[in-house]
């Protein structure tokens, strides 16, 4: 179809084509407004690369393989943007049509700069034309969802800056701007081809009625240099506005954490360390500083957070976006504060320089110390950004540096320090909980090697009522099942994770080498635990301390016995305990920092006749009890506590049973079920408890 | 000036109580499975000597001293990384529960000792009592075996003009003092002398800070009578008193009849104790 009042002439679509530079003199301007632009934008990300660069080494460019995987899911493929619709839907507009005219622009200059004249034919028309009119489109109607959002719906968790409205504008613009010279060139040159630029042709119909062709070719001039200086002025702005994520965005997600966040704390070198934790930009690592420099401020980490959820100081956007500033601000004093923090080469100490934690910022002791360490907010990260590990890089400078800490917390160490395990006051010793279960303990057996495994009982299953149920529930499963396994006694002293969580890593160092002595001693190969954190120290952290153990968390070892079908219910299938609707809460350290999130529900399904229903918050987006990273020993203020925030969220679902895998969780569920539960009779309850019950020999099953 | 802190080693008293055992034949506490600790009441003077230093601006040395097992050390090595100078373990031998006499007199040799080769101590602070026998007795004995003024129940020390203003607790309140040097205290807590939390790197620097082992024997103190530790009390028995519970619940079919009934039981109850 082609315009009216065109003159027809035979079209062959083998040549079909346009004027490059159509109705502009002087093209060679374009060339010299370039050299600045791209000066402007290369010194833009020179600067960046530079502070980077003063950072402490960390290895983030091996296992190249993993790391183009990672950054073809998720920086290509958008993989975590598009988990939350609106913004997906409005950022994959814009993305892909950036990509799509970025190309064409490419295929512009080949085509006008190099021999190669390759927009021609049904490239041209089909790709060059049709394609680039669509994701043109994509970009403006892209830009207007976000604008809607910003502008009118305006959520909490975006952060109101003009930067970030003008940077809307500006792509608007410089889109808008593209299809009015589409339009008027169509419309003047009276193009054969105009109905493969759809979006162009729209214009030059709307212009042709009420514009002379004079008027078009003039508006043409002026909106074109318009246009031009706009996309080139954008460029050069690039690298100092949040649009450099562009860059940063893609290089951070290659050379992300491979290790899963729970492994994601580093070591420090105590004999070496100038200082232990990080109070001064320059002690983090070069990795730490381009994630300040890639956030896109979503928003996204601190919308999951559940210390802000519940109205803490803490939003981990802030601390990455006030880091950020902070960097911008002193950049040159960061590349001379080059100093050592256990894994650097020394430097010149910069005591006075850049203390990054300040109570008028987002980096506040207070915010720090309200962490519960979840990870929500990585996992939530559409770039991969690492903000939890920096919030314990801070608390350890507090922590050891400063002695400076909530109250809670110091108990809680001082307890770990003199008697190996956090619960000051606690009624009970490690092995009571074994009366009349007939459990060996290996410094007492004649050959401790007989054990096949190690039942780390853990101090919140040995030493805090509640859960002593829990250890009596599995011990007695791992019997029936007729595994060979001894536990420590009183040989065991806490794994550490607490002290690491909170900050003192001395004491967490302590605590690991004890451990894996003892272990080393008994010739320990596999572990199973019911604690998930003691499993993630053993999984992730005691390697570094040369202790590397097969290791299972109880419901995945528990799921194996199933599997290998030393476990059933005595041929009568899993026994109901009454319990018609199960509800499962994940626990941080079993599930986003290991990925299992299986094993429990599979063991669930053998409780007779309940039904497993999810909590909207489930699985990788599962919301923290509160317990972690020391916070079950902190009292919260009564308005603030997570752990009601998420059995309002378990009583909601309206099970009868909330199944939990951790010794936290099920302390903290159970006050918090206990203050929501309202009239209902709701019970938190550990899956191999309600396993045994399920399973076990029917005279011990009831509670 | 110098600021001498006793200190005792102590089994934890948050043992748990199944973990509490007692050795009858040799009148005294097992160790079982209970951790040893820094009495508490040790700690809180460690912490008022410190912050008597930090008030006095410095140049104010602090020493602790323990007379105790060799397992003691980590006692003095943590004072040390709650930033005390310099620490000195007279390594006990003999009776594991040395009465206070024994502990007075042992102390004040080693003081003394400690007073010959770095000059007198202007404060000597001991915490109120124990937390394992809580007889409360050391700091007198100690005071009367160096023949220095005492007070006891001492909450703070702030420095003064050539001399010490302490604070102590009383029945009726706080009493407010002036004394000069040299001087014991025995300190009692209150909530600002809480023992500070090492920094990591004080409880690294404590490894390399002076720590003075001495036997009884260099302390010409080697008679059998200091060794076996008694010489104002002997221990005759000791239990743990069994507290046994019995249950009854007052019954009828009304709240006024279960009320009767409990009064009624309480009544007789009380009667037959007499
Ligand atoms: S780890 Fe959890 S609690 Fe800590 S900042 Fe991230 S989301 Fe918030
Ligand atoms: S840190 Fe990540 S999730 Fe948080 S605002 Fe920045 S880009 Fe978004």
């Amino acid at each position: 179809m082609f315009r009216v009042g065109g003159t027809v002439t035979v079209m062959d679509p083998t040549q079909a084509t346009r004027e490059v530079f159509w109705n502009i003199e002087y093209t060679w301007l374009v060339y010299v407004l370039m050299v600045p632009t791209l000066a402007v934008f290369g010194w833009g990300f020179w600067l960046k690369v530079r502070r980077w660069r003063s950072g402490q080494p960390a290895l983030r460019f091996d296992r190249p393989g993993e790391r183009l995987q990672l950054f073809l899911r998720n920086a290509v493929g958008q993989g975590r943007t598009i988990k939350r619709r609106y913004a997906g839907v409005f950022h994959s507009l814009v993305y892909t049509g950036f990509i799509v005219l970025f190309l064409a622009t490419t295929v512009v200059a080949i085509h006008h700069d190099t021999p190669l004249h390759i927009m021609k034919g049904h490239f041209y028309l089909i790709f060059q034309s049709l394609i680039v009119d669509i994701f043109g489109l994509f970009v403006l109607v892209g830009v207007a969802l976000a604008a809607i959002r910003r502008w009118i719906s305006k959520p909490k968790l975006l952060v109101y800056t003009d930067e970030a409205s003008w940077i809307l504008i500006t792509i608007f613009v410089m889109a808008l701007t593209g299809f009015m010279i589409e339009g008027w060139r169509i419309a003047v040159t009276d193009d054969p081809w105009a109905a493969w630029s759809p979006i162009g042709n729209l214009f030059a119909l709307g212009s042709d009625p009420w514009m002379t062709d004079t008027a078009m070719q003039r508006g043409h001039v002026i909106i074109w240099w318009f246009h031009l200086v706009v996309a080139f002025g954008w460029i050069a702005w690039v690298p100092f506005s949040k649009m450099s994520h562009v860059f940063t965005a893609p290089l951070n997600i290659f050379t992300a954490n491979l290790d899963g966040y729970g492994g994601s704390l580093k070591t420090i070198d105590f004999e070496t360390a100038e200082r232990f934790g990080i109070n001064h930009l320059g002690d983090f690592t070069w990795k730490d500083l381009l994630d300040f420099d890639a956030c896109t401020e979503c928003g996204r980490c601190t919308d999951v957070c559940p210390a802000n959820t519940v109205g803490k100081s803490l939003s981990p956007r802030d601390i990455i976006l006030d880091l950020q500033g902070l960097m911008h601000k002193r950049g040159d004093e960061l590349l001379g504060s080059r100093a050592g923090n256990g894994n650097g080469d020394g430097g010149n100490g910069s005591d006075e320089l850049l203390p990054i934690i300040d109570q008028k910022t987002a980096v506040s002791p207070e915010a720090l110390f309200a962490c519960t360490t979840c990870a929500a907010c990585m996992e939530a990260c559409p770039v991969h950004i690492e903000q939890m590990p920096k919030i314990v890089d801070a608390r350890r400078y507090l922590v050891m540096e400063e002695a400076d800490f909530p109250e809670g917390m110091m108990d809680m160490m001082n307890s770990l320090e003199s008697r190996q395990h956090p619960f000051a006051g606690t009624q009970f010793s490690r092995v009571d909980w074994t009366e009349g279960l007939d459990i060996d303990v290996m410094a007492e057996m004649d050959d401790p090697h007989e054990a096949e495994v190690l039942m780390w009982v853990g101090c919140g299953g040995a030493l805090v009522e509640r859960n002593r149920n829990t250890v009596r529930a599995t011990a007695k499963l791992l019997k029936k099942a007729g595994v060979k396994f001894a536990i420590l006694g009183r040989e065991e002293s806490c794994t550490g994770d607490p002290a690491r969580r909170v900050g003192n890593e001395f004491l967490f160092e302590m605590l690991a080498k004890g451990n894996v002595e003892t272990m080393q001693r008994y010739g320990v190969r596999k572990v199973v635990t019911s604690c998930p954190h003691c499993f993630n120290s053993f999984r992730n952290e005691y390697p570094h301390f040369g202790g590397s153990y097969e290791v299972y968390h109880h419901t995945q070892f528990l799921d194996e016995l199933l599997e290998q079908g030393r476990l059933d219910g005595n041929g009568a299938g899993g026994r109901s305990n009454g319990s018609s609707t199960i509800t499962f809460h994940d626990p941080c350290y079993l599930g986003r920092h290991n990925g299992e999130y299986d094993a429990p529900r599979n063991l669930l399904a053998q409780v007779g006749g309940a039904r497993q229903v999810e909590m909207e918050r489930s699985r990788n987006t599962s919301f923290c009890c509160g317990g972690g990273g020391g916070m079950a020993f902190v009292d919260e203020p009564p308005d603030q506590r997570v752990n009601q925030e998420r059995a309002q969220e378990a009583v909601d679902t309206g099970a009868d049973v909330v199944a939990v895998g951790c010794p936290f969780c099920a302390t903290m569920l159970d006050d918090g079920v206990n203050a929501r539960r309202g009239e209902r009779d709701v019970q938190v309850r550990d899956v191999a408890e309600l396993l045994w019950d399920a399973v076990g020999e029917s005279e011990e099953a009831a509670p | 000036m110098r600021v001498l802190v006793c200190l005792k080693q102590i089994l934890d008293p948050d043992v748990p109580a199944r973990d509490f055992q007692i050795d009858p034949e040799a009148r005294a506490a097992k160790r079982g499975g209970a951790n040893l600790v820094t009495n508490i009441f040790c700690e809180n003077a460690v912490e008022t000597a410190l912050q008597f230093r930090e008030a006095a601006g410095g140049d104010v040395k602090i020493t602790a001293l323990c007379y105790g097992e060799s397992s003691a050390e980590d006692c003095l090595r943590k004072a040390m990384a709650m930033t005390v100078d310099e620490a000195c373990l007279v390594e006990r031998d003999g009776n594991t529960n040395p009465d206070a006499a024994a502990v007075g007199r042992v102390l004040a040799a080693a003081i003394r000792r400690l007073e010959q080769d770095g000059g007198p101590f202007d404060a000597v602070l001991v915490g109120r009592e124990s937390g394992d026998w809580g007889v409360g007795q050391t700091g007198g004995v100690l005071a009367e075996e160096l023949g220095r003024p005492a007070l006891g129940f001492v909450e703070s020390l702030q420095p003064g003009n050539g001399s010490v203003t302490l604070r102590r607790q009383t029945d009726v309140g706080i009493e407010v003092a002036e004394a000069e040097p040299p001087f014991l205290v025995t300190i009692t807590n209150n909530e600002d002398n809480v023992p500070r939390i090492p920094k990591t790197r004080d409880v690294m620097m404590s490894y390399r800070k002076p720590l003075q082992k001495l036997g009884l024997a260099d302390l010409e103190l080697d008679s059998e009578e200091v060794r076996a530790g008694s010489s104002i009390f002997e221990v005759e028995e000791i239990f743990i008193p069994a507290d046994e519970v019995e249950c009854e619940l007052a019954e009828g079919d009304t709240l006024d009849e279960r009320v009767d009934q409990l009064a009624k039981r309480i009544h007789e109850v009380v009667a037959s104790i007499g």
